[in-house]
């Protein structure tokens, strides 16, 4: 192997690494870390070497290192499958690429191939916020890549030269823009998508699971995060009504409640569209799930899902990007007016040796009251009476949980209360199913939509009960209303406080709300539809192929031509300096007048400036540095420095000689 | 610069050049811009022509320049019964050796003042213009080079236009500059009036520079410094007269290299290191005025264009 025989000098190295730093920082956070700290070991060295002069490393020592680095990554993710992994390894190879950055190629590949990366991260995450890294980076990149540019031409290096590059890197990836849009608006969009997303849920970002015991969604309480925005057709349904379902739970084993694969298989039954019905568009955040979330009961399922028996409405697919579908929902629906025995049993059945004091108590209501629906109030008004309060500080259950929470912890959250009482319901007979999902939302005024966050994830429970079918009752309604109406932060007096904050996080939201409807959900639909806005044809994919190319084209020769035509010289940091000067003179109407040179120029204006002597001094220099045959690199610094001095006051106005 | 000396005498040059502008403005007095005009075609190695009224100062000031600059000069009368030979000499067969001797005629000069050269017959004037662009006459198939430098200063007479032979356009070409010298003003024309006559200050007036010196000036501006802005100053104007609409055609390559030799000597003149875009300004109109025939349509004269075409291009 050849080995270039100057080292490269330290400042392009410096570039480029940081540039891929900055792309791999995401995938970093997101791998095991002593992988990360693999990579930037490697990337320090580099460094070091770049500015000690260092050789580099043997090769069988640079391949035992690489190979030692993949084997970990491979031990790390449990393989080299999936996106995760994949990502992983691209960072890794990119970091070992440090062992052998010796010429001004691996340069240029390290800073490419970190374009790719940075972008990559797109595949996990796809907010706002990380567009605006995704710009940081890439210019950072064309930066790294403009300064090995210099290094190649042999180029001196301006003064000022690191905010110089980025400045060029912005002008570049700011005439990329136009063409980026175009691509984006016009690019044919399929119906369906390429290549569907691994399905793979190693690092999803979970929201509701399919199971449910008392404590396990106690970690999204404090995530703040949108779990799905919905707009409505007309006004949002009342905080008290906004149950939005999920899973539906069947099983219970003594600690965890578990959906039951009959009810998940079987169809739901058709139901009626009403005259109060909600008509909604959901925007659902990824969450590696298949399911989707409604309101009760929903009338239409969006394609390529189905609604199950206990109105759970799945997805063939998890929910791996943002998805869009539109729901209509009727309010009044009667859920099962007949129970079938083998639900009734399904929805009865309780482990015989666990709560036996909920059981007792069960027993003891049942035969106090014979009517369902007053033991349900007695119950309520009990959790109502007795000393339950709504905290998320709470202990762990253990054997008997009902029996433990019932009637000693007495604190706790929706879960607690939702499996509490659906054990204490089971036992006095009553079918019942807990249902878990999110309830309430914010009403975004600004944005005329629901913003539900996984914060607002709520369980409660329902009953059947002869007559009307599966009914709601939610306990934790009984013992906090204010859940309900407010939100679990209210309810836990989480609420005071930096208001401020919290008002900048709803308007981020509102523009996350706007990128997702805009950006992320422009399909095929949206982009017809703003054709039609802009009052162009339906077109086809070649159709719209053919437009993109024109406009492409358009935009290089607009580009081109404003290139060609800018003001001549004006790469010349002098001619910029002058041109500077000239407009902010033009802008105390002493500008230069078309076709008058810089000498005769000065000679008009400067009686008319308070430094007029000035102006003649660097006028003077200016005709020297730009028609002279000077090139004296201080002189030019000088003249740029004066120029920006230069007042452009006017004299005070002569005085009338008093007589 | 590895060698000292041809900056010093550059410098030397320089300042001989300076007064010997300064002894002429002594003389023809209020026209240091036409003084300027006229050392200009003189270091550019052309030709001046001057189109004013009689009794303006046109031959104080080719005297004044002739002695300035050195070496003979010599004036010639144009009439319309003049012969080519009056200009470039004749052949006279010499009977005591038997041969032809060629006396030479009043063109060979350094500095010759060709006084109403428009009532000459064209024939005569070609005879005139042929020596000028040559450097050469040619007499009875015999050549005969001029002395060096050879500097014409022509005059005519326009509004004198009977019995006169205006000069063709293409004739014009050969003059590298044609300018006015116009009235003097009131406090100058005063200072005429009073102060002894031109021609005895002309008399008492010493040489200051001599032909191999002004040579030398003539490389030396040759070799001033034009930088690329002044390049595409001097494109700009060049190109904006072949699509100015009130003129038949534009200025062509060799005027644009003149434009930029004349302009060269203009910044040596006003003892500059390099070309300046006032340089150029300065001799543009007097450079292109004469080279621009106006359409049969236009109200403007080649003067008025170029004056027009300065004040439309930007300087670069």
């Amino acid at each position: 192997m050849k080995q270039a025989s100057t080292p490269l000098p330290f400042a392009p190295v410096a570039w480029t690494i940081t540039a891929f730093v900055v792309a791999a920082l995401p995938h970093l956070l997101a791998m095991p870390p002593l992988l990360g700290a693999v990579v930037v070991l490697l990337c320090g060295w580099r460094l070091l070497a770049a500015g000690k002069g260092w050789r580099p490393p043997p090769g069988w020592l640079r391949l035992l290192l690489t190979v030692g680095a993949i084997a970990l990554l491979a031990v790390g993710f449990g393989g080299l499958w999936g996106r995760r992994a994949a990502t992983g390894l691209l960072c890794l190879m990119l970091a070992a690429k440090m062992l052998e950055l010796y010429r001004l190629r691996d340069l240029r590949m390290v800073a490419s191939v970190s374009l790719f990366l940075i972008a990559t991260q797109f595949l996990f995450d796809e907010r706002l916020v990380y567009l605006a890294y995704l710009f940081g980076g890439v210019l950072i990149t064309i930066g790294a890549l403009l300064r090995i540019q210099l290094l190649e031409l042999g180029q001196a290096v301006p003064r000022s030269g690191h905010l110089r590059i980025i400045r060029d890197a912005a002008l570049m990836l700011l005439t990329a823009l136009p063409v980026a849009l175009i691509l984006f608006v016009t690019f044919p969009r399929l119906a369906e998508p390429l290549w569907g997303l691994p399905d793979e849920v190693m690092d999803a970002k979970t929201g509701l699971s399919d199971s449910m015991s008392p404590g396990s969604i106690a970690d999204l309480y404090i995530d703040d995060s949108a779990a799905f925005r919905a707009e409505f057709d007309g006004t949002p349904p009342p905080p008290e009504r906004r149950y939005w379902r999920g899973p539906v739970l069947w099983h219970f084993d003594g600690d965890t409640w578990e959906r039951a694969f009959l009810a998940s298989r079987t169809p739901a039954a058709k139901v009626p569209p009403g005259p109060d019905d909600f008509l909604y568009t959901v925007q659902l955040e990824p969450h590696e799930r298949r399911w989707l979330f409604a309101l009760d009961y929903p009338v239409t399922t969006p394609d390529e899902a189905h609604i199950s028996l206990d109105f759970q409405v799945t997805r063939r697919d998890p929910v791996t990007t943002l998805t869009e579908y539109r729901m209509r929902s009727n309010p009044g629906f009667t859920d099962m007016p007949q129970l079938p025995e083998t639900l009734r049993r399904l929805a009865l059945s309780l482990p015989e040796d666990r709560n036996p004091r909920t059981r007792e108590m069960a027993r003891q209501l049942r035969e106090r009251f014979e009517d369902d629906r007053a033991l349900i109030d007695h119950v309520l008004d009990w959790l109502r009476e007795e000393p339950f309060y709504y905290s998320l500080q709470t202990a762990p259950l253990g054997r008997h949980g009902a029996d433990e929470f019932l009637f000693d912890l007495r604190t706790g959250y929706c879960e607690y209360y939702a499996s509490a009482f659906a054990v204490l319901m089971r036992a006095a007979g009553i079918p019942t199913r807990v249902v878990t999902g999110y309830q309430g939302g914010y009403w975004q005024e600004g944005g005329q939509y629901l913003l539900v966050r996984q914060s607002d994830a709520h369980a409660w429970v329902e009953l059947w009960l002869a007559g009307s079918g599966w009914t709601r009752v939610d306990p934790t309604a009984a013992v906090s209303p204010a859940r309900i109406q407010s939100g679990a932060r209210v309810a836990t007096g989480d609420a005071t406080g930096l208001d401020w904050l919290r008002s900048l996080q709803y308007r981020y939201d509102r523009l996350q709300h706007l990128w997702n409807a805009w950006v992320l959900g422009f399909d095929a639909d949206r982009q017809q539809s703003m054709m039609r806005f802009l009052g162009l044809p339906r077109l086809s994919s070649t159709g719209m192929a053919l437009l993109m190319v024109s406009l492409l084209g358009l935009t290089i020769l607009v580009l081109a031509w404003a290139w060609l035509k800018r003001p001549a010289g004006s790469r010349d940091p002098v001619q910029r300096a002058w041109i500077r000067l000239m407009r902010r003179m033009g802008r105390r109407g002493l500008g230069p007048v078309l076709g008058e040179t810089p000498l005769a120029w000065a000679e008009r204006v400067a009686p008319e400036l308070a430094e007029g002597e000035k102006l003649h001094e660097l006028t003077e220099r200016y005709c020297r540095i730009r028609y002279g045959d000077c090139d004296d690199a201080g002189l030019r610094e000088h003249f740029i420095e004066q120029s920006r001095k230069l007042s452009t006051d006017r004299v005070e106005p002569r005085r009338m000689a008093s007589v | 610069m590895n060698n000292q000396s041809p900056a010093r005498s550059g410098s030397l040059l320089a300042d001989d050049l300076a007064r010997a502008r300064s002894t002429v403005n002594d003389i023809i007095v209020d026209k240091e811009a036409v003084v300027d005009l006229a050392f200009s075609a003189l270091l550019a190695g052309g030709h001046l022509l001057i189109e004013d009224l009689p009794g303006v100062g046109k031959t104080t000031l080719a005297h004044a320049l002739s002695i300035a600059v050195g070496g003979n000069w010599q004036r010639i009368q144009f009439t319309s019964d003049m012969l080519p030979a009056d200009i470039l000499g004749v052949s006279i067969f010499r009977r005591e050796d038997e041969q032809f001797e060629f006396r030479p005629g009043p063109i060979f000069a350094n500095v010759v003042l060709a006084d109403e050269i428009n009532r000459a017959t064209p024939r005569t004037q070609s005879a005139l213009l042929e020596a000028m662009a040559e450097g050469q006459a040619t007499v009875d198939g015999h050549t005969h080079r001029l002395p060096q430098p050879f500097y014409v200063i022509a005059t005519q007479n326009p509004l004198d236009l009977t019995g006169t032979y205006p000069l063709p356009d293409s004739q014009l070409d050969r003059f590298l500059l044609r300018t006015r010298i116009g009235y003097p003003s009131a406090a100058e024309e005063r200072r005429l009036l009073t102060e002894p006559d031109r021609r005895d200050l002309l008399r008492d007036m010493e040489s200051v520079l001599d032909p191999a010196r002004v040579l030398e000036l003539i490389e030396l501006a040759a070799g001033l410094h034009v930088s690329e802005p002044i390049l595409d100053y001097i494109q700009a104007l060049v190109a904006a007269t072949r699509t100015h609409p009130a003129v038949k055609s534009g200025l062509s390559p060799r005027a644009a290299l003149a434009l930029t030799q004349t302009s060269r000597a203009h910044a040596l003149i006003m003892q500059q290191d390099f070309c300046l875009p006032d340089n150029v300004r300065t001799v543009f109109p007097a450079l292109a005025g004469h080279r621009l025939q106006p359409t049969a349509e236009s109200h403007m004269d080649g003067d008025a264009v170029a004056a027009e075409i300065l004040e439309s291009t930007p300087v670069p």
